[in-house]
């Protein structure tokens, strides 16, 4: 009896930690859902920097759940263009164009405005499950933050990255680190978040420098300036016929 | 006797004329193919240079110093001020013509149809002495300044199902390194000589393209030509002076011929070329060696005769010598003139290479017209006549080699 003592003993102080450990796909979800609004409005910018220089570009951004978003650029160089990703495609406007550009499969890994930051990361989704298998790898501190590492397959070949392994935080499920790979392990991206703000008892990004690793001496500070959650938005925000307006 | 020799000898030529005749047509038919070889260079280096300056370079291309250090990343932004270079080059008395581009590389998007097409701002009015349009237009007109308007190239027209009125929508990088899109409608289908730009080239006004791509006043290519017997190089070291001392802006200021590396490939090619004929020849020869060798050993016992009659070894050498020589001039100069005339014709109608070509990013036209060249044709019939008679030098010392004793006893 004696000598079960030990091992009983560790049994009873994991107990609690093993009955309330999260699975991948709960952090997962967890990190989908805190991120997600019935409906957002913001203003940022992108100040990319690369071996000609640094500019910025300014942008006022809606959303709509998990799948719909509008990015209407305000800065003199891209006065009025837009990007809107709804029902699963992706629609460019330009104002010099009587065409919307539709965006689809390889295109959406393209870069947008000469940033480090694709089309595809700027618009995505908010349904990470439903494209990657995630994988809890174990636990990580990262800037003081207790953080749990994922790492995410991609179940087809449709998404911009087929792995990506993602540092969450413990408390507050945000995405404080984020390495992006090709199906061989070569880096393509790197993301991190310099500088948080908090909405609704929710913590989310105010700063993030996202780094394209396939050009040298680039990056790119993505800053939301003003955030407003669940605003009142018109419905038709999301639509093609409003995105010609 | 040495007044006699070559009457001897052009006599033989005809003691068995088969043989000499088979010589004669292995030499004419070397001859011929390597005058049709040259001619046929010639018409790509010709055909190459007056593309490379008409439709890439010009004689002289100026740019921003940077650009091709950058440009595989279509660094737009790094334009130069035609303005104010304007002054420097028409001050420049030995500058013929000069004209600006914006080469861009774009997706050309049609409804749900996309592809990949290289754009270029051109002034239409300029560039007259370097693309003449008008002449290659297959449909249309030319696109007027100011107005969002495009010539195509016709297979890129035929392979987007394209034509006159069509509206396509060009999405590129822009001079602020963002990107933008523009609808243009196609106003004129365009047929140019090299395959790659029928393939994907849209030709679309200077100011329109400035204006779309944020370039203000900026053009990114100042191309020059110049005026017959121009020095190239000096023109290159003044302008660059000068545009660097008055406007105090350093540019890429480089000729054709240093542009393009394809056309200094060609010129060593042909440095090749000239020994691969040296080895057609040669072999061509081979067959006039091997009928000297089997005249000398059917003439065995003349050779004795000749030699006991107090002929010298260096008389029958000449003698076979001659005899080689006698074909291969006559050989060689039927060979030459067959060759200058098929030269000639193919010439008139031009060598169709389109099927071959297509696909083919290459700066040479899908029709070669081989040129003509006296001097060539000349140098060809001597260097052949040289490498022929040399060849039967070899046979031919073998006869004076031959005992006198030795050769009698050939039945």
């Amino acid at each position: 009896m004696y000598k079960k003592l030990p091992f009983l003993s560790m049994l009873l102080l994991l107990l609690p930690s093993l009955l309330f450990a999260l699975t991948a796909d709960e952090i997962i979800g967890e990190m989908d859902r805190l991120s997600t609004f019935e409906t957002t409005y913001l203003t940022g910018s992108i100040q990319t920097t690369d071996r000609f220089g640094t500019k910025t570009s300014r942008f006022n951004s809606w959303s709509q759940g998990k799948k719909d978003s509008l990015i209407e650029f305000t800065s003199a160089a891209e006065r009025g263009q837009k990007i809107l990703r709804t029902e699963g495609s992706l629609y460019l406007f330009y104002p010099d164009a009587e065409q919307l550009i539709r965006m689809q499969g390889a295109a959406l890994r393209q870069s947008m405005l000469g940033s480090d930051i694709s089309y595809e990361d700027m618009t995505e989704e908010k349904t990470t499950l439903d494209n990657y298998e995630a994988k809890l790898e174990g636990e990580e501190s990262f800037k003081n933050r207790d953080c749990y590492v994922l790492l995410l397959t991609a179940k087809s070949r449709s998404v911009a990255y087929p792995i990506q392994k993602i540092w969450v935080d413990k408390q507050t499920f945000l995405v404080w680190k984020a390495e992006y790979s090709t199906k061989q392990g070569r880096l393509l991206k790197e993301m991190e978040v310099l500088e948080t703000f908090n909405v609704e008892d929710r913590v989310l990004p105010k700063q993030s420098k996202i780094e394209d690793k396939m050009k040298k001496n680039s990056f790119t500070l993505m800053t939301i300036d003003s955030f407003e959650a669940n605003p009142q938005l018109d419905k038709r925000i999301f639509t093609l016929e409003n995105l010609t307006w | 006797m040495m007044t006699k020799l070559p009457n001897i000898a052009f006599r033989n030529i005809f003691r068995n004329f088969r043989r000499s005749l088979l010589s004669a047509v292995a030499i004419a038919v070397a001859a011929m193919s390597i005058v049709i070889l040259f001619g046929l260079l010639a018409g790509m280096d010709a055909d190459m240079a007056n593309n490379l300056q008409s439709y890439y370079t010009g004689t002289i291309r100026i740019q921003h110093a940077d650009f091709e250090k950058y440009e595989r990343y279509n660094p737009i932004h790094l334009g130069v001020d035609w303005q104010s270079i304007k002054t420097i080059v028409n001050d420049n008395n030995q500058v013929r013509a000069a004209t600006t581009r914006i080469n861009f590389p774009a997706n050309m998007y049609l409804g749900e149809k996309s592809h990949g097409a290289m754009g270029f701002g051109v002034d239409f009015s300029s560039e007259k002495d370097f693309i003449d349009f008008p002449s290659i237009l297959q449909a249309g007109r030319l696109p007027q300044q100011g107005k969002n308007e495009i010539l195509i190239g016709f297979a890129l027209a035929r392979e987007m199902s394209l034509g006159l009125g069509d509206k396509v929508t060009l999405l590129t990088t822009t001079a602020t390194r963002a990107s933008n899109a523009f609808t243009l409608e196609i106003v004129g289908i365009v047929g140019f000589p090299v395959a790659a730009l029928n393939a994907n080239s849209i030709w679309a006004p200077i100011d329109r393209i400035q204006k779309f791509l944020g370039m203000e006043e900026q053009v990114q290519q100042i191309l020059l030509l110049l005026k017959d017997k121009a020095d190239e190089k000096q023109i290159v070291n003044q302008l660059k002076n000068e545009i660097e001392s008055k406007l105090g802006t350093v540019t890429d200021i480089r000729s054709w011929r240093e542009l393009n590396k394809l056309y200094g490939m060609l010129k060593i090619a042909k440095t090749i070329y000239y020994f691969i004929a040296m080895f057609f020849l040669i072999l061509g020869s081979t067959v006039i060696i091997n009928t000297t060798m089997m005249i000398i050993f059917e003439r065995m016992r003349e050779i004795g005769t000749l030699s006991a009659l107090g002929m010298h070894g260096s008389e029958l050498t000449k003698l076979f010598l001659l005899e080689g020589f006698f074909i291969s001039l006559i050989g060689s100069a039927v060979g030459v003139i067959i060759g200058y005339i098929a030269n000639y014709y193919m010439g008139k109608i031009g060598l169709n290479f389109t099927e071959a070509m297509s696909g083919i990013d290459i700066e040479i036209s899908s029709i070669l017209y081989p040129q003509t060249s006296i001097l060539t044709t000349v140098g060809v019939w001597l260097y052949a006549v040289v490498i022929s008679t040399l060849s039967t030098f070899i046979p031919s010392r073998h006869a004076a080699k031959i005992q006198p004793v030795e050769a009698l006893r050939y039945v």
